[in-house]
């Protein structure tokens, strides 16, 4: 063995490294307890949920290319597209895609061999397909009509038995998702090694600890208002019937517990991407980490007290100021991360890889969500914008232009580790621009029309929009096609994108000190972990590095300088 | 190079620090679960809540209360089979006996009495309470405590077949079965003292 200037926890010798290959294709389509092999699962099943989600959307785009109803044979129809694209997007997609990201990366960043409880891993994760195809037919049987959040009455008394069935495809999401976090939680306080403490940890770690202790304490919420909905549908109990001493806004205040707070499920992981994506490809430390990993927790913390802002327009009047306040205070640690990773970014040795393209794709996209989200929040305002364009605009731009764009940004960036092949980086910069310029095209038009009146969850709109909308449908299909670019890339890369090696990036995380794709035990030895997770910039970092790929790759120091 | 000796011993101690960890995650695992799911029973919680502000009494006007005797006597039930189970603990940690035993099943009767006098009362809501929330909440709500307690009832019973057979010893490493049932009845009982307060004593 050549001389490591850094006890690593390689070890293993030439042939062994050489031996590490790729898991079969029938690997993953079997019960595995492999994280890794989880991880996977998780993320090809989302992206195909992806597909399926963004071809509804694309239905949507097409039904509003003119002002009246032709592509959708019914208004009802047309609801139950909107309804099955929400309900995939969120529970199907996101939530399991930041799974599958967590799945992959957080034992490895934490130098662990496995997760906690490998078991309640593949189980957690085997409900999501059962789950997925009982939603989907419920779109055959008689579609769910009443949006993805299924107010009653419309999902009591409108909805087909499509409705019953998407309540208990949620019920079985909203159970994987609790034992995934449990998992998550355990793994994270338990399984690192010794030389780390809390406060040198990567901040994706933080991002997902934060994460699943929203998930832990707020889906059960969402299981106990499925619960009273099934029964409301089923055995005709009246929790939501005001003829029976029922109340609509029950519903509300129940579900918008947990799903105010699974917004930021649905974003905290993506921030996390953020600030490894952002402090890597840029050679500095993160600006401020400690702040960076209390800021998720305060956002996990106040996300529990705004939950009434969605109901504005039927609150009491007298709690409407006070969640108008909460919500406002959101605003706060969110600012901490965008200033940390504008002072992180800010002077560094910029490399505009894909993933540090869809990085600031993230930022510059998540500050308008962001501005926007304060504007709804402040009172007059959304009573004048409730349930228009403006809305879906706002979410959209905080959940695409915040989620997907920090998921593409995770995925370019990790894609070595899991396949050990590059991706390829024209494609992802042409791909960056279509997906960029497709989204802020397809959704920033939406303020305006929101602004001037059109409302949210209609087929059938006013002619004067047609030209807007017309722009909107347009740029929505480029956003639609350039999920094709991503998808060639993956195929493409997979079988012939170049070698990655240990550290394609240079960083220094732990996951990046053991071979891509990683042997099924992660590291051979223990791997001590590098002081500072981000503490790019200095020759005892660049040490790291290289020894990194003198044990692995067998590499020449780099010639570089101080990284 | 490493003798057999050694490397036997070295594989020791790694299995003990593995089981060790293997504990610590598991009670940790458990704690979280316990946190996490009690808001399952908060939410009901909040159901009923929410519902009483929909009547100007509650119960509301012309439906009896519900009777406490019968529930109370359930509720001493539990709590005693709770103690029982918090005292076969600590009997199986100061060495496997036949004290284990009868106190485990015992606390398995009370717990079957508990669920025994629930059922009753979930049967004899009267048509009067039905008709009005104050039926429809105390139904969901003893319904989805029962559905909980019958599920763990069921795991204490494998627990107390598996020590019949003898195979927990006291070393808290290979009976974490019992430790984590026991946990598990503790949140049962935890989550009934909430709702026999909510539904029995808040009017």
């Amino acid at each position: 063995m050549a001389t490591i200037a850094v006890p690593l926890g390689g070890g293993q010798s030439r042939q062994e490294i050489e031996a590490v290959r790729r898991p079969a294709l029938s690997e993953y389509l079997r019960w595995s307890v492999d994280h890794k092999i989880i991880g996977v699962q998780y993320g090809v099943t989302s992206l195909l949920f992806f597909i399926i989600g963004g071809a509804l959307a694309m239905g949507i785009r097409l039904e509003l290319w003119t002002p009246e109803l032709d592509f959708m044979v019914s208004g009802a129809a047309y609801n139950s597209l909107f309804t099955m694209h929400g309900t995939i997007m969120i529970f199907l997609f996101i939530i399991p895609m930041w799974a599958a990201y967590g799945n992959f990366v957080v034992p490895l960043q934490l130098g662990a061999k496995d997760m906690a409880f490998p078991w309640l891993n593949a189980f957690a994760f085997w409900l999501i397909p059962p789950a997925g195809v009982v939603m989907l037919l419920g779109y055959f049987v008689s579609p769910a009509e009443a949006g993805w959040t299924s107010y009653p009455p419309l999902s009591t008394l409108f909805s087909g038995d499509g409705q019953t069935l998407w309540a208990l495809g949620a019920h079985l999401l909203g159970l994987s998702s609790i034992l995934g976090s449990i998992n998550f939680i355990v793994t994270i306080l338990n399984m690192r090694p010794p030389e780390m403490t809390i406060w040198r940890m990567p901040l994706l770690c933080w991002a997902v600890l934060a994460t699943s202790i929203i998930a832990v304490m707020a889906t059960p919420f969402l299981a106990g208002a499925l619960t009273l909905l099934l029964l409301d549908r089923m055995t005709g109990t009246t929790f939501f019937d005001a003829s029976g001493g029922g109340d609509v806004l029950l519903w509300q205040n129940i579900f918008w517990f947990y799903s105010h707070p699974a917004v930021y499920i649905m974003v905290l992981p993506g921030m996390g991407v953020l600030s490894e994506v952002l402090s890597i490809h840029s050679r500095k430390p993160v600006f401020g980490y400690r702040m960076v990993g209390l800021s998720s927790m305060a956002i996990a913390i106040v996300g529990f007290t705004v939950w009434a802002h969605h109901m504005f327009t039927s609150l009491q009047p007298e709690l409407r100021i006070p969640f108008m306040i909460t919500t406002m205070i959101i605003a706060v640690p969110t600012g901490i991360k965008m200033f940390s990773w504008l002072g992180t970014i800010w002077g560094g040795k910029i490399r505009f890889t894909s993933a540090m393209l869809f990085a600031l794709g993230f930022m510059s996209m998540f500050v308008i969500g962001g501005i926007t989200g304060v504007m709804l929040a402040a009172l007059p305002f959304d009573i004048h914008v409730h349930d228009t364009y403006f809305v879906v605009s706002h979410f959209h731009f905080v959940l695409f232009g915040g989620s997907v764009f920090a998921i593409y940004a995770a995925l370019y960036h990790w894609f070595p580790k899991i396949t050990g092949r590059m991706m390829d980086e024209t494609l992802g910069r042409i791909h960056f621009v279509f997906t960029y310029l497709g989204f802020l095209i397809t959704f920033f038009p939406m303020h305006i029309v929101g602004m001037l009146g059109m409302p949210r969850r209609v087929a059938v709109y006013d002619p004067a929009f047609t030209d807007f909308n017309r722009l909107i449908s347009l740029a929505a299909f480029v956003l639609g096609f350039s999920t094709f670019i991503v998808l060639y890339n993956i195929a493409r890369s997979y079988f012939h994108g170049p070698i990655a090696g240990a550290n394609p990036w240079r960083a220094l995380t732990l996951e990046w000190a053991t071979t891509s794709p990683p042997p099924p035990t992660n590291f051979h030895d223990d791997p001590i972990p590098y002081e500072d997770p981000y503490g790019y910039g200095t020759k005892a970092a660049t040490a790291y590095i290289e020894a990194i790929d003198m044990a692995f790759d067998r590499r020449e120091a780099a010639p570089s300088g101080a990284d | 190079m490493t003798t057999y000796i050694e490397r036997v011993e070295k594989q020791k101690i790694s299995d003990q620090r593995a089981a060790a960890i293997r504990l610590k995650n598991n009670r940790l695992g458990m704690n979280i679960f316990q946190v996490s799911w009690i808001m399952a029973f908060v939410a009901l919680i909040v159901v009923n809540w929410q519902l009483r502000f929909n009547y100007s009494q509650w119960p509301p006007a012309g439906v009896p209360p519900f009777d406490l005797l019968l529930p109370s006597v359930a509720t001493l039930a539990l709590l005693f089979s709770s103690i029982l189970v918090a005292q076969a603990l600590k009997v199986l940690r100061s060495g496997f006996g036949a004290a284990f035993l009868v106190k485990w099943r015992l606390a398995i009767g009370l717990g079957a009495l508990f669920m025994a006098i629930i059922v009753y009362e979930f049967l004899n809501v009267s048509a009067a309470a039905m008709a009005t929330q104050y039926g429809n909440t105390f139904r969901l709500m003893t319904g989805f405590h029962f559905v909980h307690a019958l599920a763990i009832l069921a795991i204490m019973c494998r627990v107390y077949q598996g020590a019949n057979l003898g195979k927990y010893s006291g070393d808290e490493h290979d009976s974490w079965a019992v430790e984590g049932a026991a946990k598990l009845w503790y949140f049962v009982t935890f989550a009934w003292m909430l709702f026999y307060v909510v539904l029995y004593w808040i009017r």
